[in-house]
């Protein structure tokens, strides 16, 4: 994880500020502003790299992958998602120090964090649950990576006949069922089992058996807990602080959910997750922040594409899923009209095609179970740092209502 | 293979050793009881034969063979594809004779790609309606494969998933009323029960399909369709057991936080069960069947496996994860310790069952919400002493009875000591800070045994002197001395009645018992003095002034009087008063019978005429009776019965 080296010095380097800071209380106040604006920086300045990054891509184009711009890790993509959970891993370092480390604690349970940071560790609870539900969401992507790969098996062969297209077509069309039917899911088991042509009579007359469709989704989640409701009430009562408080405590609290909103939000809309119908597109941020311009520059641009692909039941915005979904629709139609003995400019063609899609298999293959494992990290710092935030607050005695 | 092809020279004669070689093929394959394997490597054989046969006569002849078998299988394969039966149902015959022909086809096309004459248009023909026959089969199979994967399922055993119902749990609430004394007992339940110990293996697939299973998956891997094959198989057992899973309703974190103690104690319950039937019992079987049907293929069948599992175990995980961010509260304790217990327990078998390096992602967050549980639990442990220390009283328990909290303790600390072990071995880690604690707390006392000694005895003794030190605040609210002294009397002897009673008499050791006997009989002392030294002033016969100085009253007559109105007043007072331990109630009022000694003696000395008397020494005597019984009594109201 190079971005979370990168930012270790800073880090650590506070942490030692903050310790000088206890010994001596003389301008803790001008201190602790100096904290505030530096931890603005650096949040602006991780989202800035991150929007610089996908700047530079324009989406795909088939010869994309192999000219040397592919080194850059497209936007959306499993990479730059990864990118983005550093990011977060560090700005929730460097906030939690310095919300806690070294603070008395009657500081931060007084007006307005008593009513700002159990806000905040609601919206923890609910990132927790948006992660195991992404997490779930992954094991769709792989599903659709292996039903790509068996396409790539198939059109590799040289040369192929009416074998390997009917193999790679019945793949990529459950690909394309896999792709299109994730929202409507949700333990039909019984629906899930009555394909083919001996399930069901109805079955029986239509010639589209190749469709096995075997997965059926099972949430992680509770049945009727929904991604898009949860980034609802994550946003609902998000504020950015205003008079007196925009220079205190409250900030960086209100920064750190920001940062929090917009992670969850992102992941939700970029990999398949329980409920995202209504997924909303407002972010609550005001536009004259400065250390949020990129944030919201990258909000937006999240948001076009998601209000472009919602319509069609798209299966999320990843960018490798994109990239499957457009293959996969090219090699179907190139399936359906498919005679043997192929043409020859064709079968380069597909064969383009196939190189494309074992590349985004082999990058998925690559980044699907590491940004697997580095969602689960995210998932247990947020409990350990809801854990740590608590234990301060329970040590002044002043928890009024019990956080959730 | 190769080397018998050069072995022999071309001439005349291979013809015939071709020939005989067919003969013999022939007559082998004849034979019904071939395995797969057998099967194949003669169809190999025989391909070979044609092929060398083929090239010798030079004019395709032995190609024509190969075409005329692949038009064979093709029958076979594409009679099926019109049919609306699956061919599994059908009959064993009809299967093994379409996996024949997949196998057919199969070697027809090893034998094809392996002539020299590929370029030929009609042999790449051929090899290309090979590949297409080949496909339609193996989609077919995988159709067949999910048919008797679904058909065949095995219900799983429904007792096993029958969760035990709510029980009546340890609350922690600020009345403390909750609790009997007897329901600490019930609580534990689920561990007696405890029946599955070992591993417990169940088909979960009807053992009389899995050749079939075996020979799909031989068939299919033999020809590449290994991806398909893991992709159906995966699929459907992983549906199985989300419907298993299904039978626990899942729950969010945040919901799991929003939870009611109640609902959530009887969700801990079933965790714990579906926890240890999942592991032991579905997973293990479960990875036997994949080593049944995958095993000769490997790491296949560990990633089949952890595919299958993943996300039922990680589902299951993050109900512990939600409980274990928590907030602290005593009654969750023992349910917390049952979850560390099973997990710990079931450690061994999730390290078996995902010993290799795929599954090693869940096996470490198994590790890792073991580490939490243990961790919130000994927090949760030591909450229940600051949650002693916390606990104030504005208004003193009426009547000086057993404070709900003494109970509350007792019955926990008792009940705790089930777990003895893992606490034990939780506290550890706290070690340092506790034997810091104890040194301080028994100065004076002699540590006899190891296990008074231990980390867990230090901490019980820690609790309970927490708790007399509250027991003492408490009794500071009692106006009266005398019922403060009841109260405190009351409790200690509560304390090490639950001590001596029960296996705590390990923990707490004799040198506490007897220190804590001497206490609550110190306070018995104290009581007789606060209630009768006043009362037994008036019956003094010396007539010292500095004695009766703060009496009016002189005559013997008068302080007769006197001292029936103070005995009335302790009367109604005490008989309102509670002892519960009958031993403890019997004799005190053994000890109150010295005012009747006093009264004799008083009435002896003083002859004062009977019509001066209120009360007789037989009245005083069943009077005595009446105290501690926690019903008020006046006796200006109750006189005549006493009288009569």
């Amino acid at each position: 994880m190079p971005a979370t080296t990168e930012y270790q010095g800073s880090f650590l380097g506070r942490i030692s500020i903050r310790r000088n800071q206890v010994m001596n209380m003389d301008g803790n106040h001008d201190q602790e502003l100096e904290d505030i604006e530096l931890f603005q920086r650096h949040i602006s300045d991780r989202f800035a790299d991150l929007l610089s990054s996908s700047q530079q891509q324009q989406p795909s184009s088939s010869e994309e992958a192999s000219t040397p711009a592919a080194a850059v890790d497209p936007f959306l993509s499993i990479n730059w998602l990864r990118k983005l959970l550093d990011v977060f891993l560090c700005c929730e370092a460097e906030f939690k120090a310095l919300l806690i480390m070294g603070r008395d604690p009657s500081q931060i349970s007084k007006p307005p964090l008593d009513r700002l940071i159990p806000e905040m560790l609601d919206r923890a609870v609910k990132a927790l649950d948006i992660c195991n539900a992404v997490t779930n969401g992954i094991e769709t992507v792989r599903h659709c990576q292996n039903l790509a790969e068996i396409a790539v098996t198939a059109l590799e062969q040289k040369p192929f006949g009416d074998g390997q297209v009917n193999r790679a077509k019945k793949a990529l069309s459950s690909l394309m069922m896999e792709m299109t039917g994730e929202d409507k899911e949700g333990g039909s088991y019984a629906r899930t089992w009555s394909f083919g042509r001996r399930g069901s009579a109805a079955a029986a007359s239509t010639k589209d058996r190749g469709h096995l469709h075997l997965r059926s989704h099972t949430w992680s989640v509770s049945n009727n807990w929904s991604a898009a409701k949860q980034i609802q009430a994550m946003t609902a009562n998000l504020q950015a602080p205003r008079g007196n408080d925009a220079s205190g405590l409250a900030s960086p609290v209100f920064i750190m959910s920001t940062v929090v909103v917009f992670l969850t939000w992102t992941m939700v809309a970029a990999i398949p997750c329980q409920e995202r119908n209504g997924l909303a597109t407002h972010f609550p941020v005001p536009k004259q922040l400065v250390w949020a311009q990129s944030m919201i520059a990258l909000h937006e641009k999240i948001g076009e594409e998601w209000k472009k692909k919602e319509k069609k039941g798209s299966v999320g915005l990843l960018d490798e899923m994109q990239r499957l979904e457009k293959s996969a629709h090219s090699l179907i139609e190139f399936a359906d009209n498919f005679q043997f003995p192929a043409e020859e400019e064709r079968v380069e063609e597909v064969a383009a095609q196939v190189a494309e899609v074992a590349d985004t298999c082999r990058k998925m293959a690559e980044g699907l179970v590491p940004l697997q494992l580095q969602i689960r990290e995210v998932f247990h710092r947020i409990v350990r740092s809801r854990t740590e935030i608590l234990d301060v607050l329970e040590s002044t005695g002043k928890v009024s209502a019990p956080i959730v | 293979m190769a080397g018998f092809q050069s072995m022999i020279p071309i001439h005349e004669r291979e013809q015939h050793v071709i020939a005989a070689a067919h003969h013999i093929l022939k007559a082998l394959g004849a034979s019904k009881n071939l395995s797969d394997d057998m099967r194949k490597i003669l169809a190999d054989l025989d391909v070979h034969l044609s092929i060398m046969n083929g090239h010798n006569e030079s004019n395709g002849g032995g190609f024509i063979e190969i075409e005329k078998r692949l038009k064979r299988a093709e029958i076979n394969v594409l009679s099926w594809e019109s049919s609306q039966t699956m061919i599994w149902d059908s009959g064993s015959r009809e299967f093994s004779e379409y996996l024949g022909a997949v196998v057919e086809i199969q070697t027809v096309k090893q034998s094809l790609g392996g002539l020299s004459v590929i370029e030929n248009g009609k042999v790449k023909e051929c090899l290309y309606r090979a590949d297409s026959v080949l496909q339609m089969a193996m989609s077919r199979l995988e159709e067949e494969l999910v048919h008797i994967l679904v058909q065949h399922k095995q219900y799983f055993e429904p007792e096993y998933m029958s969760f035990h119902s709510c029980q009546e749990d340890l609350v922690y609430d600020e009345s403390f009323v909750s609790l009997e004394d007897e329901s600490v007992e019930e609580t534990h339940q689920i561990v007696s029960s405890d029946d599955l110990s070992r591993e417990h293996i169940v088909d979960l697939i009807h053992p009389r399909v899995i050749p079939d299973l075996k020979s799909i998956a031989n068939v299919m891997f033999a020809s590449n369709y290994d991806q398909e094959f893991r992709e159906a198989f995966i699929g459907v057992r992983k549906d199985a057991l989300n419907i298993v899973i299904l039978a626990m309703e899942k729950f969010s974190i945040e919901d799991v936080l929003k939870m009611k103690w109640c609902t959530l104690s009887s969700e801990i319950k079933k965790w714990i069960w579906a926890m240890k039937i999942i592991i032991r019992v579905y997973l293990a079987s479960e990875k036997q069947l994949c080593n049944k049907i995958l095993g000769e293929f490997g790491s296949v069948c560990s990633f089949c496996f952890v595919e299958i599992a993943k996300a039922s175990l990680l589902s299951l995980l993050n109900f512990g994860e939600a409980v274990a961010m928590g907030s602290l509260r005593p009654e969750k304790l023992f349910h917390l310790l049952d979850m560390f217990e099973v997990l710990s327990d079931l450690l061994v078998d999730i390290d078996s069952l995902l010993f290799e390096e795929v599954g090693s992602y869940v096996r470490i967050e198994f590790h890792e919400l073991l580490r939490k549980l243990g961790h919130y639990a000994r927090a949760t442990f030591f909450e229940l002493r600051s949650a002693i220390v916390s606990d104030t009283s504005v208004k003193p328990l009426p009547r000086g009875g057993i404070h709900p909290l003494t109970r509350y303790v007792m019955n926990y600390i008792k009940a705790l000591i089930i777990y003895d072990h893992t606490i034990s071995m939780l506290l550890e880690d706290q070690d340092m800070d506790c034997s810091n604690a104890v040194v301080e707390l028994e100065n004076e006392q002699q540590v006899s045994s190891s296990i008074t000694s231990c980390a867990l005895a230090c901490q019980l003794r820690l609790i309970t002197s927490a708790l007399e030190c509250n027991l003492d605040n408490k009794s500071k609210l009692y106006k009266e001395d005398a019922l403060r002294y009841i109260f405190l009397m009351n409790n200690i002897h509560y304390m090490v009645q639950k001590v001596k009673n029960s296996d705590l008499r390990l923990f707490f050791g004799d040198e506490w018992i007897r220190k804590h006997n001497g206490k609550f009989q110190q306070h018995a002392t104290s009581y007789q003095r606060a209630t009768w030294s006043t009362v037994l002033s008036f019956l003094r016969v010396d007539g010292s002034p500095a004695s009766c100085s703060i009496l009016k009253a002189t005559t013997p007559k008068e302080r007769c009087k006197e001292f029936s109105i103070a005995f009335e007043e302790v009367y109604k007072n005490q008989t309102q008063w509670s002892i519960t331990d009958p031993q403890l109630q019997e004799d005190l009022r053994i000890a109150n019978l010295k005012v009747i000694h006093a009264y004799r003696s008083f009435l002896g000395i003083t002859r004062i005429s009977d019509k001066h008397i209120k009360y007789s020494v037989d009245d005083l005597e069943k009077l005595l009776l009446d105290f501690f019984e926690g019903s008020r009594r006046s006796l200006r109201n109750s006189q005549n019965s006493h009288k009569r």
